[in-house]
């Protein structure tokens, strides 16, 4: 028998020979070096002074952040200031920060908040309330939809430290080539913009009317609720609290979404862009319109990114007659976790960050819109951020989206709503409405 | 080698047209991912599209310095390592068990490890994150190996059960004759004799490792931790959409297992088909 | 196992023999049997019983009350839900099936012998190895409306003709399915082919002698003796069409209209996006139960052969 074994060992030797048992070893030595990995990785321990913990995303200009880390070590120098850089998207970075909140984990002192969040954060406990450190005389240094939507059941619970607003951009040679001044209402918008695109097809030039953000994700929540307050609806009635989009108005507002923009004077593909992709559309020259927050300004005058660098324009977000323009309100806030075991600390750090000194330095460096009310008649602001000051009436009127603890979810069933009413031209869009308006309304009967 | 007599594609024409088409679809999206990648940012999103790169590393040094590419395939090489061995390890017990000794309720247990191949992944993503959270295990490797190790092993056990019972019947006795317990006859003649069965398992449970989501999306939520497939996903920012970076890491993590399909195919077909065939 | 010889000759000391040997089975299957138990049959039932509860995570005031079966209630009443799930059982139906066909082609391709088989092989294996999220990016990329590879081979230059294919609900399903064919055939081609190849040359010959045609030789002969590896086929891949996640989560997040919506997408969704751990247990417990009852119709069907191994 045992010649048996034997042969049947060699047998398998021999069959795979010298390479099979060299790559065996190979195997072996790369999963023992594997197992070693984890042992270099222990914790560097903290030795004295406090260690504040800032979890943010990766910004757009990281130059303007890294003098900001800068300053503040230099003015604190007791205070180890550690970074943690979350996922570039609102909605992962908002997944992995409520994670660690939910841990109540240890490693997140002040952390940054998108603008719809705080309700959220209020809610699960996971946010300090900040009424004893920022007080109200502060307060009113701020925007006041900012402050808005930094408030739940009374208390506030974050700083405001950039607003972001929907703004309406445009090409100014165009409008000026066809005699127009920048529209006041939707309707003029489209007859603009309709004039125009045929014209250049005229001509041989290819360009769309519009472009904007309307895939089935948050975004496509901001964008459809400046059309619908602008026609005077609204997404949560503010007397009864209850669901607003099954209101005439809405309605009337998402159907001339439908027959007007998507797929006529925007191209069908806006149903799966989100920012990036439409502003390319406008900085390579393909749009007359373009909706998008503040940030897009920077962009699309950069000779080194957008072909219309200094043919663009701004101007307030147009309206439906009888109602007033309105632009959703964005921005992030700064926040102090409930958890944190060095609040003094953290709130030197969000008092740090929200400083006139530091917003304005985010203002020049990074072109974030301000959120205290002075710094619009800031002279250096105005002078590199000239349509600040048009803005300025936008900025103090922006609105927040809906503050409950829910928003997630409400925000999941309007995305539903609005990406199956805007994508099928002949979708029932008042039945489709009213399903949707029944399922915000018992998500909000749950949170009373 | 004659020709296999079964095929039905007797001409040589439609034959080879069907291979390349095949070859061809199957190749062609890679391809043009690679093909991104050496682009310059104008390149990639020119319209209409380019077809010949300029052949820069623009992007991959992009992904490397601000997507922290590498530090995603360390943690992937990390976790896929560690499962492929505790899977390993546990898969040739457990496979020499199930195929050579006399176990009660043997069809029941291939059948549940069956099952547990089945699961849908949210079926179980809840409560496994619960117990994590409890244990204080999100964000850990130890974290995402122990579920991955549960998933990966019904496919570990399955290969090593049916390698382990193409050997010669006789073994055991053999080794009884000897003298050995059986404890010694798994190690010293078993075991070696696996080689190969554990080769093959091992290729298979690490690109499943490798290029698993869903639990590292909810389970790594620090970047720190997060592993390739979690990272390519999100690269995707509110205000940017790199695609020449996501065309770089993406070929990153793609060589390495393509390398792995090209040297080992006989194998990956062997292990794959032998679930089938038994 | 045993030869009948060397059960005769152990026949005295059978009795000890055989409880030592089943000892030791059972300490070697222990770890595994601990993993799938502690990671995959508890979490199974511990999440039946948070779907009995109202868990919302975004609001810890209100507690978890028991709530019985009125998740489930809600979610026959869901009509997202339940168009997830048609969604889900169409995909399944079509990618199933192109992927079988397709599946069936490849194999009787590389069942040949040729040169270059092997590299043959290996490019069909490419996009088996590659992560579903890479290949999702790869394909969100390809039909890209702007500057997107589809669009350039279907109209070159011509861009007013681009179509925005993830911008159509049918079309954006049609990309998921494409994706997941492309992705998965090579898998069906793999498992089929073991059937193939167990498939003795000499029916075929006894056929052409016969003066049998390549068409009925493939009808009567492959197609009858290939059933059980297109089954086994099957199975794997209808249970993994089931659980489409990635594909979703990377082309087109559910939308647009919600046309992409799939169990499991929707499922995480509720649970960890919303926080509504309750109702996403629910979710989760009857995707499980389908999950399971497809897989025993498919095993009865398949005869009870697959899972009984050989009598010791």
């Amino acid at each position: 028998m045992k010649n048996l074994l034997r042969s049947v060992r060699e047998y398998h030797m021999n069959e795979q020979g010298v390479r099979h048992g060299l790559i065996q070893g190979v195997f072996m030595c790369f999963f023992i070096l594997l197992l070693l990995a984890p042992a270099g990785c222990t914790k560097k321990a903290e030795e004295g002074g406090t260690t504040l913990h800032f979890v943010t995303w990766k910004p757009n200009i990281p130059e303007a952040w890294e003098e900001i880390y800068s300053i503040f070590r230099a003015e604190h120098p007791d205070i180890e200031l550690v970074k943690e850089v979350g996922p570039h998207s609102s909605t992962a970075f908002h997944d992995l920060l409520t994670q660690k909140l939910k841990n109540r984990s240890e490693d997140v002192d002040v952390f940054l908040m998108d603008v719809i969040w705080p309700p959220e954060f209020a809610a699960a406990g996971w946010a300090a309330p900040l009424d004893d450190m920022f007080a109200p005389s502060e307060r009113k240094e701020f925007l006041d939809g900012a402050i808005l939507a930094n408030s739940y059941n009374g208390r506030i619970y974050g700083v405001p430290l950039f607003i972001d607003s929907g703004i309406l951009y445009y090409r100014t040679d165009l409008l000026e080539k066809y005699g127009f001044s920048p529209p006041r209402t939707w309707r003029e918008m489209v007859e603009q913009a309709v004039k125009i695109t045929s014209g250049e097809a005229g001509k041989g030039v290819e360009i769309y009317g519009f472009s904007g953000q309307f895939k089935q994700y948050e975004g496509l929540v901001c964008d459809m609720m400046e059309y619908i307050l602008s026609n005077g609806g609204n997404i949560i009635n503010p007397e009864t609290g209850r669901s607003g989009i099954a209101g005439k108005h809405a309605v009337e507002a998402v159907r001339f979404v439908r027959d007007n923009i998507i797929g006529k004077i925007a191209p069908p593909g806006v149903l799966t862009y989100q920012e990036p992709e439409s502003l390319d559309i406008f900085i390579q020259g393909k749009a007359v319109f373009h909706r998008n927050w503040p940030y897009a300004w920077e962009v699309s005058n950069n000779p080194k990114r957008s072909t219309v660098a200094g043919k663009v324009g701004i101007a307030r977000l147009p309206h439906f007659p009888g109602g007033r323009s309105y632009s959703t309100l964005g921005g992030w806030q700064a926040g102090i976790s409930s958890y944190s075991k060095n609040k003094e600390a953290a709130w030197t750090f969000v008092k740090f960050l929200t400083s006139e000194r530091i917003q304005k330095l985010l203002a020049l460096k990074a072109g974030r819109a301000p959120t205290r009310k002075k710094l619009y008649g800031d002279a250096e602001i105005l002078r590199a951020y000239p349509h600040f000051s048009g803005m300025k009436d936008v900025f103090l009127t922006a609105y927040p989206r809906p503050r409950t603890p829910l928003y997630p979810a409400v925000s999941n069933v309007l995305q539903r709503y609005f990406s199956k009413a805007i994508s099928d031209p002949s979708s029932d869009i008042e039945k489709e409405a009213v399903a949707a308006s029944r399922e915000i309304d018992r998500l909000l009967a749950l949170t009373k | 080698m004659p020709e296999h007599a079964g095929s039905p594609f007797m001409n040589r024409v439609p034959f080879f047209a069907t291979t390349f088409v095949v070859v061809f679809m199957s190749l062609l999206p890679f391809a043009w991912f690679l093909n991104t990648s050496l682009k310059t940012p104008i390149e990639v999103t020119a319209i209409p599209p380019v077809l010949v790169p300029s052949g820069t590393l623009h992007s991959y040094r992009s992904a490397i310095t601000e997507y922290n590419l590498l530090h995603f395939v360390r943690n992937s090489l990390i976790v896929a390592g560690l499962t492929t061995f505790f899977t390993i390890l546990i898969s040739v017990f457990a496979g020499y068990a199930l195929a050579r000794l006399r176990l009660r309720y043997r069809g029941p247990i291939m059948g549940s490890l069956l099952l547990v191949s089945m699961f849908p992944q949210i079926s179980i993503a809840g409560p496994v994150w619960r117990i994590l959270h409890a244990l204080g295990w999100l964000n850990s490797y130890q974290g995402l190996v122990l579920p991955y190790v549960t998933l990966t092993l019904p496919l570990g056990v399955w290969i090593l059960a049916v390698f382990f019972r193409e050997l010669p019947d006789e073994l055991e006795d053999a080794a009884r004759i000897d003298g050995c317990s059986h404890v010694q006859t798994l190690f010293r003649i078993m075991i070696p004799l696996a080689a190969p069965g554990v080769f093959t398992a091992a290729i298979l449970v690490f690109i499943y490792a490798w290029n698993e989501f869903f639990f590292a999306l909810l389970i790594m939520t620090q970047q720190k931790f997060q592993t390739l497939p979690v990272g390519i996903a999100l690269f995707q920012g509110q205000y940017t959409l790199p695609w020449g970076e996501i065309a770089a890491a993406s070929t990153v993590a793609t060589v390495p297992l393509v390398l792995l399909v090209f040297l080992f195919q006989k194998r990956i077909v062997r292990g794959l088909s032998a679930g089938a065939v038994k | 196992m045993l030869s009948q010889n060397s059960a005769a000759r152990h026949a005295e000391m059978k009795l000890s023999s055989l409880s030592r040997e089943r000892i030791f089975a059972l300490a070697l299957i222990a770890p595994c049997f601990l993993f799938v138990v502690v990671f995959a049959f508890y979490p199974i039932l511990y999440s039946f019983y948070l779907s009995l509860h109202r868990i919302i995570l975004g609001i810890p005031s209100l507690g978890q009350p028991f709530t019985g079966l009125e998740n489930y209630r809600d979610l026959l009443h869901d009509r997202i839900a339940l168009h997830s799930l048609a969604n889900t059982l169409l995909f399944v139906f079509i990618s199933t099936f192109l992927e079988i066909l397709f599946g069936l082609i490849i194999a009787l391709v590389i069942n040949r012998h040729f040169r270059g088989r092997g590299m043959v092989r290996a490019a069909i294996l490419v996009p088996w190895a590659i992560p579903t999220v890479v290949s999702s990016q790869m394909w969100r990329f390809i039909f890209n409306d702007q500057y997107g590879l589809l669009n350039y081979i279907l109209y070159g230059s011509d861009t007013s003709r681009y179509s925005a294919w993830l911008a159509d609900p049918v079309y954006a399903f049609s990309a998921i399915v494409a994706a997941d064919v492309w992705k998965t055939s090579s898998f069906a081609a793999l498992l089929i082919l073991a059937g193939l190849q167990v498939i003795p040359d000499e029916l075929y010959e006894a056929a052409r002698m016969d003066g049998a045609g390549a068409w009925q030789r493939f009808r009567r002969i492959t197609l009858p003796l290939v059933k059980p590896a297109i089954l086994v086929a099957l199975l794997f891949r209808t249970m993994d069409a089931f659980r489409v996640f990635d594909l979703v989560f990377v082309m087109t997040q559910g939308g647009p209209a919600d046309s992409t919506n799939v169990l499991q997408f929707y499922g995480y969704k509720k649970m960890f996006t919303e926080g509504l751990m309750g109702y996403g247990s629910t979710i989760s417990v009857v995707v499980f139960l389908m999950a399971l009852a497809v897989t025993l119709l498919y095993i009865r069907v398949m005869g009870k052969g697959m899972l009984k191994a050989e009598n010791a």
